[in-house]
């Protein structure tokens, strides 16, 4: 009877959207991991990557320039923050991009369409970059070395952190959403995610550096600061009250994205027009 | 009558218009995807505007840049890299790892100049819909576009055209010996973008790293032709005239050239096609 409950708990925990998501990321590291040599030095270079916008931080604070009212462990911070975010929804969820772009394009994009789940859940199931978990390691490494120079932060502070950078990810997902509706309308155009990067990189710098105009964009209506200016903000316990509005902001994001990706798959067209 | 003919249609001349010209009408049927950098480029450039501003807010000069000409570095390194772009490793690495090189081997013409030429119709294609509305907009965004040297700045660009294809190149070549280079070329193409000046002016490195960039033939693809635009050249404390730096890119792009030969010349051995 037990041993009945057990092997049904495990059956369901298969079929279940997670075990579904679980499987596919299974797969994508086996498949990956035939070419090991190329996955190590890929997952390095990501990781290198990453660490392009703080090294424009320290050399600018090294010839003696800086960001007003930032010392150049905050600015370190605020970016192994939004390197965090990244190192957790690319490898995570941002495949579904290429993912969707890559099978439009190829013609497979029907076969997720036929299967017996969501097309959504389908899309991130097939979609786990393993490489891009250099990202991760590199957001990690940045953020531990930026804390170690900086005084300990309260709980309250963390509690009130850790909320944003919920938010961060969910920000992060909306933009997924809109690129891979895009990738089904702009049939293999892999450039999508320039357009998208280009508006990330303003995540990546203290909101205070921007325009009061800029600053408004990117709080109301791409609301680009929660990737990294309010949660390192809250860290730091200078979040100002903008932030109600910049969350507000980032729900009706994700709404959008929604609506707006179910929106491309209902006018996918296929092969056969 | 009839050799003649057919000699006079396969003079090189004619096969490298016909290359260009049809690399020029495929990538036209692309021509959406070119077009991303309008909005991306100018959003990108927006970024660093902003950064620069709020650290010239403090004071007038870094590392012997004003404002006006760190700006300038940034629009002109911008429009070099939509120039230099390439993905000759991608495709030659493909072709040897599917063994269609094969197929190139019983051609009359060299691979590197095929692709070379392939490289000149795209960025043809590139210069009509990306480079051109890009620098309206640094134009309208009021930076002054004027090269100190124009004839310089012309044997700069094209040198550093020819060196940014010679280094791609070079690194697809290594698919002679590896079975998949992805790793190896994101590696060199992040270390092309670090150590060529394409992000950041190499004369903000600190001291040491900026001499041994001095030797890499990196530099000669992004920040020397930038340097010569802006008319002024200095790395590592080193300070020269503008045709000294641009007769030393010439140097730097027969020596890859010749390293480039010399390495096709060992991968060459090691290839094996069906029917080879």
């Amino acid at each position: 009877m037990t041993k009945q409950k057990n092997a049904s708990g495990i059956r369901s925990l298969r079929f279940s959207a997670l075990g579904v998501y679980l499987q596919g990321m299974k797969t994508a590291l086996a498949s990956r991991m035939a070419y090991r040599g190329d996955f190590i030095m890929s997952m390095f270079i990501m990781m290198v990557v990453e660490f392009a916008g703080p090294v424009i931080t320290l050399i600018i604070y090294k010839n003696g320039a800086s960001f007003p009212g930032w010392s150049q462990y905050e600015v370190l911070l605020l970016q192994g923050i939004f390197l965090l975010s990244r190192g957790i929804s690319f490898p995570f969820f941002m495949g579904m991009v290429w993912n969707t772009i890559g099978r439009v394009q190829e013609g497979t994009f029907d076969l997720l369409l036929i299967k017996p789940r969501s097309i959504l859940l389908m899309t991130l199931a097939t979609s786990f970059d393993s490489e891009d978990l250099g990202k991760l390691i590199g957001g990690i490494l940045l953020f531990r070395f930026a804390l170690k120079k900086l005084p300990p932060q309260p709980l309250s502070h963390w509690i009130s952190f850790f909320i944003l950078f919920l938010f961060s990810l969910i920000l992060m997902f909306a933009f997924g959403l809109f690129m891979a509706g895009l990738g089904i309308i702009w049939v293999g155009n892999y450039r999508i995610y320039d357009i998208f990067m280009s508006v990330m990189e303003f995540g990546m710098y203290p909101k205070s550096i921007f325009t009061k105009s800029f600053q408004s964009v990117l709080t109301y209506i791409i609301p680009v600061s929660l990737l990294a200016s309010y949660p390192a903000s809250a860290l730091l316990g200078s979040v100002d009250k903008t932030v109600i509005l910049a969350l507000v902001s980032s729900i009706v994001f994700l709404l959008l994205g929604f609506l707006f990706y179910y929106r491309m798959v209902k006018n996918y067209t296929s092969a056969g027009g | 009558m009839k050799d003649r003919i057919t000699k006079k249609e396969n003079k090189p001349p004619r096969v490298f218009k016909t290359v260009i010209m049809t690399t020029y009408k495929e990538n036209f049927a692309y021509r959406s995807q070119m077009a991303v950098s309008i909005f991306s480029q100018p959003v990108y450039f927006l970024v660093h505007y902003f950064i620069w501003r709020a650290i010239y807010q403090s004071r007038d000069q870094v590392s012997g840049f004003s404002f006006d000409q760190m700006i300038l570095y940034f629009a002109v390194s911008s429009l070099i890299e939509f120039l230099n772009w390439d993905n000759s490793e991608n495709i030659l690495q493909r072709l040897i790892q599917t063994g269609q090189f094969i197929t190139f081997q019983l051609r009359p013409v060299s691979h590197i100049y095929f692709s070379f030429l392939q490289k000149i119709g795209q960025r043809l294609l590139a210069f009509l819909i990306e480079v051109i509305p890009v620098m309206c907009f640094y134009i309208l965004f009021g930076v002054r576009l004027i090269p100190a040297e124009p004839f310089w700045a012309l044997i700069s660009l094209i040198l550093g055209f020819i060196l940014s294809f010679l280094i791609r190149y070079t690194i697809g070549t290594l698919a002679f010996w590896f079975v998949k280079t992805a790793g190896i070329s994101r590696a060199v193409v992040v270390l092309t973008s670090i150590c060529s000046g394409a992000f950041l002016p190499l004369n903000l490195y600190p001291y040491g790293f900026q001499k041994f960039l001095f030797f890499l033939p990196f530099q000669f693809v992004s920040y020397v032709p930038v340097r010569v635009f802006i008319g002024k050249y200095e790395l590592a404390g080193i300070s020269m005239p503008i045709p000294h730096i641009v007769f030393i890119q010439a140097v730097m792009v027969i020596v890859m050239f010749l390293f480039n030969r010399i390495l096709w010349y060992f991968g060459i051995k090691r290839f094996t096609g069906v029917g080879a």
